[in-house]
């Protein structure tokens, strides 16, 4: 769903007829979404980080109408970026009425729907549109939970599911050297955030240092290691779903669509994070879909650990209530966090 | 900041398997971390096959969130290869490069690519033509580029070259001479000395 929503579908091949036509389809899809962002007024798009790249030197003649195509493509994409650049990797902490405001012109469902998510949520927190935003989101969510609820079993579990992963990509062949520094520096975080210590943060730190390029983007890659090993590891179980949204093998798909920067995070992605570490999340979906009959309703998804994807050791799913206590809001092709009541 | 502790380890890692992988990584001029240079042996079945290729490697302060910049310093016939500066067009050069690769694996891809040309997504116009319209003379004229500037006699060439014009003798006679006796730079000096 995420990926139909995309913005910058990437498009590197077109030379011939065949995928010229691709080409066309490109921009139908991106004039859908600026039609879409017109009418919602909603933030930049992910996917700027995806930029595509055109590396053509000498355009024969009769092509000269796809290179225009693709500078178009790569004028929008740095339009979008230079957009994205202007909100941090994490913003601060706002109120849910922002989203209100927002919206004060949006369409009448979309209105609705932030009032109905009122009776639930108090606040939101905005994060960067540059394809990271899932994995940076759940970053702060989680480091912000451990923050405040000093849950020291719950950190005590993830560490065990973090090393499960570790050696996964240990047995799925990666070269140790291009994972550990990730890992290490996911590790430092998650310890800092336990007070008492010497090494302890406070939330001030916690945000700023989520801010800070060099932390951030290692924890962001330190997610997508684990999603790409996780997938990897499960590969009969994930590739029905790989393979229906992006006609790949499921190496090609971590490769291109999991291990890049900037690559959005879709419905396997988050299944397999969630899996890999044992944290359930809520996903709450912001969009202008309705039912003809009932009330209109705020629809959202529970990815809860599947007990199958841990290993013979004791599965503990870690909810609150029941429910998860990461929640996300997804405007299509974004990611924020929300916080609850 | 460039993380020098990963290059040290890259260089380790990528010299680790030479004669099986056709890999190699060293410094370029021994203290600079950013400037690196590979090489890569042609793919067997291949037009490339018997050469050795030269990679210019730089790498950004940001490596290794962003892409080593990699450029063929041997010339060689390739879609995807510009035949005027080595400039390649690959994926994972560019936007489809992660943290999880290595200059190790991109050289390997380098490789890959050898073997598979891409000509829908060229980097050489004029060569992907010729790939697409003339497979046949393709083949030819990239073995034939194998052969003139891969081939170990032929590495280096350009400094040899340099050299011998550097001792007074016009580089039209020095390249000719080089070519006849197959690079061997004192064959060449005696040639042109009694010539």
């Amino acid at each position: 769903m995420a990926n139909q929503a995309e913005g910058s579908p990437r498009k590197r091949k077109a030379i011939d007829g065949e995928i010229g036509m691709e080409a066309s389809v490109t921009h139908t899809k991106q004039a859908a979404v600026a039609a879409e962002e017109a009418l919602t007024g909603l933030n930049p798009k992910d996917g700027a980080g995806a930029g595509a790249s055109s590396c053509w030197e000498v355009l024969p003649e009769e092509f000269e109408w796809s290179c225009y195509r693709d500078d178009d493509t790569l004028h929008q994409q740095a339009a979008i970026r230079e957009e994205a650049i202007k909100i941090p990797y994490l913003g601060d902490r706002e109120p849910l009425s922002a989203l209100a405001t927002e919206f004060e012109l949006g369409s009448p469902i979309l209105k609705e729907k932030i009032r109905l998510l009122g009776e639930q949520y108090v606040g939101l927190r905005r994060t960067r549109g540059d394809g990271n935003c899932f994995y940076r989101s759940f970053m702060f969510a989680y480091l912000e939970h451990i923050l405040e609820t000093q849950d020291t079993a719950e950190v005590e579990r993830i560490v065990k599911n973090v090393e499960q992963c570790k050696q996964t990509l240990q047995s799925l062949g990666y070269t140790e050297f291009t994972y550990e520094d990730f890992f290490g520096i996911f590790m430092e975080q998650l310890e800092s955030v336990l007070q008492g210590k010497e090494t302890s943060i406070s939330m001030e730190e916690l945000l700023s240092r989520s801010r800070d390029q060099l932390v951030s983007d290692y924890v962001v890659m330190f997610f997508r290691f684990v999603t790409s090993a996780e997938i990897r590891k499960r590969a009969d179980f994930f590739e029905p779903f790989i393979a229906g949204l992006t006609n790949t093998s499921v190496d090609q798909f971590c490769k291109s669509s999991v291990e890049p920067m900037g690559e959005e995070c879709d419905h396997v992605h988050i299944i397999a994070l969630s899996d890999a570490l044992g944290v359930a999340i809520r996903v709450v979906y912001l969009d202008r879909s309705s039912c003809e009959k009932g009330p209109l309703t705020v629809n959202h998804h529970d990815f809860i650990p599947t007990a199958a994807a841990e290993s013979s050791t004791a599965a503990v799913i870690s909810t609150k209530c029941g429910e998860p206590f990461i929640t996300l809001l997804y405007r299509p092709g974004h990611y924020d966090i929300l916080y609850r009541r | 900041m460039l993380d020098t502790s990963r290059v040290q380890k890259e260089l380790a890692e990528g010299n680790r398997d030479t004669e099986t992988s056709g890999v190699s990584i060293a410094l370029h001029d021994g203290a600079d971390l950013t400037h690196l240079s590979g090489t890569i042996t042609g793919p067997v079945g291949t037009p490339y096959e018997g050469g050795v290729f030269v990679i210019d490697i730089r790498l950004p302060s940001g490596y290794p969130f962003e892409p080593p910049k990699m450029q063929f310093v041997t010339r060689v016939w390739h879609p995807n290869i510009s035949s005027q500066n080595g400039a390649i067009c690959l994926d994972i050069l560019k936007d489809q490069w992660s943290p999880a690769l290595t200059l190790k694996t991109a050289l390997l891809s380098l490789q890959a690519l050898l073997s598979a040309p891409a000509p829908d997504d060229p980097q050489d116009a004029v060569v992907a033509q010729q790939y697409l319209r003339d497979y046949q003379k393709f083949v030819g004229t990239a073995r034939h580029w194998t052969e003139t500037f891969a081939k170990s006699a032929s590495v280096g060439m350009d400094e040899k070259v340099k050299k011998l014009v550097e001792m007074g003798f016009p580089e039209d006679a020095v390249r000719a001479v080089l070519e006849a006796t197959k690079g061997d730079e004192n064959m060449a000096l005696e040639k042109l000395c009694s010539g």
